[in-house]
């Protein structure tokens, strides 16, 4: 589940990853489980089974969960190639209603845009990347609540 | 030299190539499926991405996501391993495209090399022997006429064959109609396309294969050869050791001499193992391997060549770091793979999650592998988890340390080749050396089954 009670676990756990100077870190706890990556250029990569967050030390991200609702769990949109993200203008933000499908992003791919489609309507809960930056295979991108 | 290379492949080989780029001092990519994030050639890389689910046609297969993580990690090379798209001659063209190098041979001796007829016609040119046998027969009329040319047996075969399909061993000139017959309907069933042609049938040959290094320079070496001959009935290898025991020199010779002038004869650059039949003094070019190989390690172990380095300094343009001169073998060294299969039944693959995992260590013992206890074996990939190589100053110095190494070996959690491979160390025909590429299932494996029955029987039979 994610929702206030998964950011407030992870977030004192990233900082502690990230002040550590650690490569990687795997919290598990009966059906929580968190796990952090360092790549190369200092970000840190966070995921858990139901969800996951990335993170850097200015990114948005895990601030942003904490403005999400408890209790509802919100739909995540993750990338299904490899490459870089690039937001659709104007770029959606935390909060924001969408009405109808929509088209959040794409990410490139040798060239190729693929289309980061949301469906129906929902209000934005969390936005997980920034704009020009790669993200791998299942990397979450938004997540969004209906 | 590169600064970062993408390693495009998963278990011991990216562990091996991870090994090879750091000392190197080259930063490493490692690309994974999700069912492989919890694998070491992820730690141990600089950087990794997930490049999708666990079914390799979605993951170590999937060309635009490996690409594209091999540019947005700013990698300017890519390394293959074995096996995903080590030969997939269009891969290394369009790695080549976007600007990255690919750590092998050209796109184009990649494809002409895996075309059989087209290798078997490049090497027959180059004066490599071949396996004597025909073009495509019309007819069983004229599969006689070539059968009697070539001499019995013969093996008739499907050019579009593959997996033993359309394909009949003919051992005398009787049987050819209807074999001819069977194998042309069974080509045509199978793959819509019944052109046959005949090759003459090499009995009880060994699998003896020679390793090159060629640089973009136009130096050339070998580094000797290798017997594989210890294969699964499925012709899979198990066990493989350098240098070939009780080869006749004259043979030696010959195979060496043969591999060099293939590879001048096709301009070969980087690594690549040209495999032959050894029949007697006889020599049949089977086919050549474009990539590292598996058993590479009993080379590396005898001639003190990192041939993983030497693949990566060639494809940045360096020229080679050893001559054929500094080259020779010494002592021995077997390795013998380490599978999560069953030999008890029919070695079927195993998945799973392991147990206690403890490997062997000392003096000229080598393991590669990226298993460790806890981890789990994802029924997506090829069943090898570890390779145990062992060196000696003789073939029974090494066979003897193989021995003490497996013994030492504790893998639980998963049925493995261990026991097995023991079993094989100890028998006398393969300790007296020199046995075909059908022995382990013609003769051993009979052997072993009866033995294993007999065993249980007695087992269950016994009072509790």
């Amino acid at each position: 589940m994610f929702d206030e009670t998964i950011a407030g676990r992870v977030r004192p756990l990233a900082e502690a990853f990230r002040d550590a100077g650690l490569v990687r870190l795997t919290v598990r706890e009966d059906d929580f489980e968190v796990e952090f990556r360092r790549r190369s250029t200092g970000s840190v990569l966070a995921s858990t089974p139901a969800a996951s967050a990335v993170s850097s030390p200015n990114d948005p991200a895990l601030a942003a969960d904490e403005g999400a609702p408890a209790g509802v769990a919100p739909e995540v949109l993750t990338s299904d190639v490899v490459g870089i993200v690039r937001f659709m203008r104007p770029a959606v933000a935390d909060g924001q209603r969408l009405d109808g499908d929509r088209d959040l992003a794409f990410v490139e791919t040798l060239g190729i845009r693929n289309p980061v489609r949301f469906r129906g309507s929902g209000t934005v809960a969390a936005v997980f990347v920034t704009d020009g930056q790669p993200v791998e295979y299942g990397q979450p991108l938004f997540a969004i609540e209906r | 030299m590169f600064k970062k290379v993408l390693i495009a492949n998963r278990g011991e080989i990216a562990l091996r190539i991870n090994r090879a780029c750091h000392e190197l001092g080259v930063q490493t990519v490692a690309i994974f499926s999700e069912a492989d994030r919890q694998s070491q050639h992820v730690r141990f890389a600089d950087e990794a991405y997930c490049v999708g689910p666990g079914p390799v046609v979605r993951s170590y297969l999937n060309i635009p996501n490996i690409l594209s993580a091999a540019l947005i990690s700013g990698a300017d090379a890519i390394h293959p391993g074995y096996g995903f798209l080590a030969e997939n001659a269009r891969f290394a063209e369009i790695a080549r495209d976007h600007g990255l190098v690919f750590i092998g041979p050209t796109p184009s001796v990649i494809a002409s090399m895996g075309d059989k007829a087209t290798a078997r016609r490049l090497m027959a040119e180059a004066g490599v022997p071949t396996t004597p046998g025909s073009d495509i027969v019309a007819s069983a009329e004229d599969a006689r006429l070539t059968a009697d040319r070539l001499g019995y047996p013969v093996l008739l075969k499907a050019t579009a064959g593959g997996g033993g399909k359309g394909m009949r061993a003919v051992y005398e000139p009787a049987e050819l109609e209807t074999a001819f017959a069977t194998a042309q309907a069974e080509a045509e069933a199978s793959f819509k396309d019944g052109r046959m042609y005949v090759e003459k049938l090499i009995i009880q040959p060994r699998h003896i294969e020679v390793q090159v290094l060629g640089d973009e320079h136009g130096n050339v070496v070998h580094l000797g050869e290798r017997d594989c001959s210890i294969q699964k009935p499925s012709h899979q290898k198990l066990i493989e050791e350098a240098p070939a025991p009780v080869l006749p020199e004259s043979v030696r010779i010959r195979l060496h001499e043969t591999a060099i002038a293939a590879c001048r004869a096709v301009n070969y650059t980087n690594a690549g193992t040209l495999e032959f039949l050894v029949s007697g003094e006889q020599v049949y070019f089977m086919e050549m391997n474009t990539r590292i190989q598996v058993e590479h390690p009993v080379t590396e172990m005898v001639y003190g060549v990192d041939l993983v380095k030497e693949q990566v300094r060639i494809a940045a343009g360096e020229p080679l770091g050893v001559t054929q001169g500094e080259l020779s073998p010494i002592g021995h060294a077997i390795e013998v793979r380490v599978n999560a299969e069953d030999p008890d039944h029919n070695f079927a693959p195993a998945a799973g999650t392991l147990g206690r995992v403890e490997f062997p260590g000392g003096p000229g013992v080598r393991v590669d592998t990226h298993v460790y206890g806890g981890a789990s074996i994802p029924p997506y990939y090829d069943s090898m988890i570890a390779k145990i190589v062992a060196h000696g100053a003789t073939r029974e110095a090494a066979i003897v340390r193989m021995e003490r190494a497996l013994s030492e070996t504790r893998i639980e959690g998963v049925k493995t080749t261990v026991d097995f491979c023991r079993d094989v160390l100890r028998d006398p025909a393969f300790r007296a050396a020199g046995v075909g590429v059908e022995w382990l299932k013609t003769d051993f494996l009979p052997a072993y089954e009866a033995t294993r029955a007999a065993a249980r029987a007695t087992h269950a039979a016994a009072p509790v």
